[in-house]
């Protein structure tokens, strides 16, 4: 199986790796799929959990979701391991690579991988890559934000498998156990669809639509910030929220996108297609907005003239109504 | 479905790679696409530079006695605080003292040796440092 490996580019890392690896094993799941039928597209706003001094902001469901949830919603079994030792978590890799001739998902810090681009390695502990066989003592990888397989030597990818802080990975790896190979997925796609929408709508007020007002307070509030080191802290918290938005594994609002061709693809298994499409368009349309809306955030930092605060703010409410429409008709699948 | 436009700009933080992103295509069916975006570029590069500014400054304030070369490390290293806190496995607070310099000559090789592998560093890089003597 292994031996016909084929790489692929994905826009987002974990689901991107789910979709290969049960692709791999017999049940073909294309990336927008692992990622809809999850629920994995969110918005959380967390003040008080920092990042380099900076709010957490996040656009999907926390790392790991993915792996956890696409068991229970296709009813099929992925074997995880954690370790304490990374040498017995190197053994282990090896032998499931070489031996057992799988095909392993790993989780592992951005910062340690040696071929990450110099630029793109911070302490972001959640990446997802495949790892598809060992020659000598380097690794074959596939990583799916990438265009071609990497190599990677077993020392520095142990380093990367065990860096410590938020999401430590612990060696954490993962492989398909049982896979039918047919499934019916239409009522697990409902039942995602459901609960996704459900969640975006959530009374709790640092998350999903409630989450998005947040931060437009937040930004409008930034007005009020005059000083020299406030103008340093607006410029990297306007950034920051693009980073968010986009480098995590993703591009341009891309979650959006992808939950949007999550809904199309949805529309082969027997749902009211009218609903999925409007949703999808609208999606589509809140996508497109969080991307002008990254766009003002860097222009804004960029200038030394007055920021136009609300501007920057009613952008994203305007992507948060896009949603709030779109939520409302997926509730009635 | 409306069409969206995918930017094609230039992005160097990816050394030529370009990532993908789903958009719709003519058709309105989703497909992926290859794109670079120079507002991710601008994103990530402020980032990167805003490690070169702390590395900068740390560098001033040992020199003129204030803080200590871990605390230039731990930037160098694109760390904050509770980054290198876990990673070092001590308490924030202690952590946060050896970022200075009077603290910082009183610390054993022990507690050094911890951050020099932090810092995936030999010991004696961090003993030797010297401000003007960039490592």
């Amino acid at each position: 199986m292994i031996k016909e490996f084929e790489h692929k580019q994905f826009a987002h890392c974990e689901s991107g790796v789910v979709s290969t690896l049960l692709s791999a094993y017999g049940l073909k799941i294309s990336e927008p799929m692992a990622f809809g039928i999850t629920s994995t597209l969110s918005f959380v706003y967390l003040p008080i959990v920092k990042l380099n001094g900076l709010p957490l902001i996040a656009y999907r469901e926390l790392p790991k979701n993915i792996i956890k949830k696409i068991s229970q919603a296709l009813g099929i079994k992925i074997k995880t391991e954690t370790f304490k030792d990374p040498f017995k978590a190197n053994d282990r890799l090896t032998q499931l690579v070489q031996e057992e001739n799988k095909l392993v998902g790993l989780q592992t810090s951005v910062f340690y991988l040696p071929y990450m681009p110099e630029d793109m390695r911070f302490h972001f502990n959640a990446h997802n890559l495949l790892v598809y066989g060992k020659e000598g003592t380097k690794y074959k990888i596939s990583d799916p934000v990438f265009e071609e397989v990497v190599q990677c030597n077993e020392g520095k990818l142990s380093i990367a498998r065990f860096a410590k802080g938020a999401f430590a990975p612990k060696g954490f790896l993962y492989y398909p156990q049982d896979v039918p190979s047919n499934l019916d997925l239409s009522k697990a796609i409902k039942k995602a669809i459901i609960k996704n929408a459900k969640s975006m709508t959530t009374p709790f007020p640092f998350a999903g639509l409630k989450g998005m007002q947040k931060v437009a307070n937040k930004i409008k509030s930034l007005e009020k910030m005059t000083s020299e080191k406030d103008k340093k802290y607006i410029k990297l918290f306007l950034t920051h929220i693009v980073r968010m938005q986009e480098e995590i594994g993703t591009g341009g609002g891309g979650f959006r996108f992808l939950y949007a061709a999550f809904l199309q693809e949805s529309k082969q298994y027997d749902l009211n297609n009218d609903i999925l499409d409007k949703a999808s368009s609208l999606i589509t349309q809140s996508g497109d907005t969080l991307r002008e809306f990254a766009l003002l955030c860097v222009k804004a930092s960029r200038t030394n003239n007055k920021i136009d605060f609300d501007s920057i703010a009613n952008k994203l409410l305007e992507a948060r109504d896009f949603e709030k429409e779109a939520y409302a008709l997926l509730k009635k699948i | 479905m409306k069409k969206i436009n995918i930017p094609q700009e230039e992005n160097s933080t990816l050394n030529g790679q370009q990532k993908v992103m789903y958009a719709p295509n003519d058709n309105g069916e989703f497909e992926k696409f290859n794109y670079g975006s120079d507002v991710e570029e601008y994103a990530t590069k402020l980032a990167v530079e805003e490690y070169e500014i702390l590395m900068e400054e740390s560098l001033k304030n040992i020199k003129n006695n204030i803080s200590s070369p871990i605390e230039y490390f731990m930037y160098k290293n694109r760390m904050d605080l509770p980054t290198l806190t876990s990673i070092v496995g001590m308490f924030g607070f202690r952590v946060k003292r050896h970022l200075r310099a009077d603290i910082y000559k009183k610390l054993n090789d022990k507690i050094l040796n911890k951050y020099a592998i932090a810092f995936q560093i030999e010991l004696e890089e961090l003993k030797g440092f010297k401000y003007d003597k960039r490592v």
